[in-house]
């Protein structure tokens, strides 16, 4: 893939790459020119599809997969039987004796679960970033939504939130207004170590560290591993970097920070 | 063109190279889930001969159990039996696909008369930011339309048939009435359509008895990612990381179009492999 090196590189900062300097320069002329070759867009994001293909083949089967894991692209909406199948020789004689009961549960509407505690302010350290957070989903085309104002960042309302016991809760908002650049511009350029705290409504702060900074190019955005909603809790501060591309009216790539809880 | 043959070329190792990762498992199982919905009625439930579901009662679902791909035989039988040799219910023989979710659903005919509903449930990812709705109608009723705040959102529903709706995660207040009509038959109910989530709602029980009621399913992780995270507006900010970053200038400058061409042939065959996860 025409990705750039930037992204596979954990730690290491897209503006300072000291070790290879000179393979740096070409690593980074051939993400200019891999986003030049490539119609990806800021505004107009890539093909949905390919986020949901690789989350798909994120499953399999097992006892213990929840239902919706299963993958399943049938959905035949028939309430007669399934389509006949070729059957394997061996049938259980039973559902497994071993196998414990299943469970039951009263099939009655089960109450709303109470969601975690929202995000309402970003701070990062060493920066100007002292910004809003306002709740924020997904636009008609597809993409996540960004809040309009520059000072303000969106939180990926359906994700987990800053301080949730899984998953990556991302928080994005524009590297630049019609004019200037704007707070998140300074993401590209955190060391690691540096502190993120989260204040959050009805709940104490929550602190991250960055770990890493990378450029993921906006033709190859990797969604299932952004907006990763199981394993280990981390923070995303997402926006858009790498080159201006004038006919596209966007940038080559996302700048994404990875912050792990402090 | 010499640039994109090779981009398009390292797209096709990594892709490759992607989809030749972990060996494949055994084929999967597939999950079936079972619904009660026969009023004043408690059962058990046997799954080729043997009870799977002890004193099952009304208005419960069971599951999901994981079960390798084949045929089965359902029988419901009284709570009390032996064994199925003398099923209320059935025995039905249903194929269940490897990966496939299905539902049973043990409920009252259009005429009140218990029998046996085999769903097959739609596990498909959900569109970002984007919760479906499926209504079941094993109830005991003539057609129904589906009411959300009102208005009604499904009509002409007939026992043993379904309807599916994608919608914007809220929660919707829900209710039946017989078709053409909009005097509720159950509720309104608060029913949560959840982002990712397949809330699957069965109307069961008898309108003659009048103990209709709602059932709900809910089959969760479906969601997919958004597309993108458009943060861009008019490259301001890209001017000071052409200043900041001497490698970028190389990139960005004019004369380095050479160099560009050249640098995806030097980087791709470390990318390529380094992009693998």
């Amino acid at each position: 893939m025409p990705t750039p090196p930037h992204g596979s590189r954990p730690g290491r900062r897209p503006g300072t790459r000291a070790p290879y300097p000179r393979r740096a320069a070409v690593r980074l002329a051939a993400a200019v020119a891999a986003a030049a070759l490539l119609a990806s867009s800021c505004a107009v994001p890539p093909d949905p599809t390919p986020p949901a293909q690789a989350a798909a083949r994120g499953n399999d089967s097992g006892l213990d997969q929840p239902a919706g894991a299963v993958r399943e692209g049938g959905a035949t909406p028939a309430a007669a039987s399934a389509p006949a199948r070729s059957i394997p020789p061996v049938r259980p004689a039973a559902p497994a004796p071993s196998r414990s009961t299943p469970p039951v549960r009263p099939a009655a509407p089960p109450a709303v679960a109470p969601r975690d505690p929202g995000p309402r302010l970003l701070t990062v350290a060493g920066t100007t970033i002292r910004m809003r957070i306002v709740e924020v989903g997904v636009s008609p085309d597809g993409a996540m939504q960004i809040p309009d104002p520059f000072e303000e960042a969106g939180w990926y309302r359906f994700g987990p939130a800053p301080g949730a016991a899984a998953g990556a809760a991302v928080l994005a908002a524009h590297v630049d207004t019609t004019s200037e650049s704007a707070p998140f511009s300074q993401l590209k350029t955190l060391p690691p170590g540096t502190l993120v705290t989260v204040e959050r409504y009805g709940a104490p702060p929550v602190r991250f560290r960055v770990v890493r900074v990378e450029l993921m190019a906006k033709d190859a955005f990797d969604g299932a591993a952004v907006f990763r909603r199981g394993g280990p809790h981390e923070l995303k501060l997402v926006t858009c970097g790498g080159r201006w591309l004038d006919e596209q009216q966007n940038y080559g790539d996302n700048v994404i920070v990875t912050a792990l809880p402090a | 063109m010499r640039t994109s043959l090779f981009t398009a070329g390292a797209v096709a190792i990594a892709a490759a190279l992607t989809l030749a990762g972990p060996a494949q498992a055994a084929e999967p199982n597939a999950q079936l889930s079972v619904l009660h919905g026969v009023p004043e009625l408690t059962v058990d439930v046997w799954v080729n001969g043997e009870r799977t579901l002890d004193d099952f009662a009304p208005g419960t679902l069971a599951g999901p159990l994981a079960l390798p791909a084949g045929d089965y035989e359902l029988a419901i039988t009284a709570a009390d039996a032996a064994d199925a040799s003398a099923p209320v219910i059935g025995p039905v023989k249903v194929t269940l696909a490897a990966s496939g979710n299905y539902t049973a659903v043990a409920n009252l005919d259009a005429a009140g008369k218990p029998t046996a509903n085999f769903f097959t449930n739609d596990v498909a990812q959900i569109g970002p930011g984007k919760g479906k709705l499926t209504v079941r109608h094993t109830a005991a009723a003539p057609a129904v339309d589906v009411l959300a705040g009102g208005s009604p959102v499904i009509s002409g529903l007939a026992n043993a048939k379904e309807k599916t709706l994608t919608l914007d995660p809220a929660t919707v207040s829900a209710a039946v009435a017989a078709a053409g009509t909009t005097a509720p038959v159950i509720g309104p109910a608060d029913v949560a359509v959840a982002e990712g989530t397949h809330t699957i709602v069965y109307a069961w029980g008898s309108l003659a008895d009048k103990n209709l009621k709602l059932a709900v399913q809910n089959i969760e992780g479906l969601h997919s990612a958004p597309a993108g995270v458009p943060g861009g507006r008019s490259g301001a900010a890209a001017g000071s990381e052409t200043a900041g970053d001497p490698a970028a200038m190389v990139g960005l400058g004019a004369a380095g179009l050479l160099l560009l061409a050249g640098g995806i042939v030097l980087t791709r065959r470390q990318l390529a492999p380094r992009r693998i996860r």
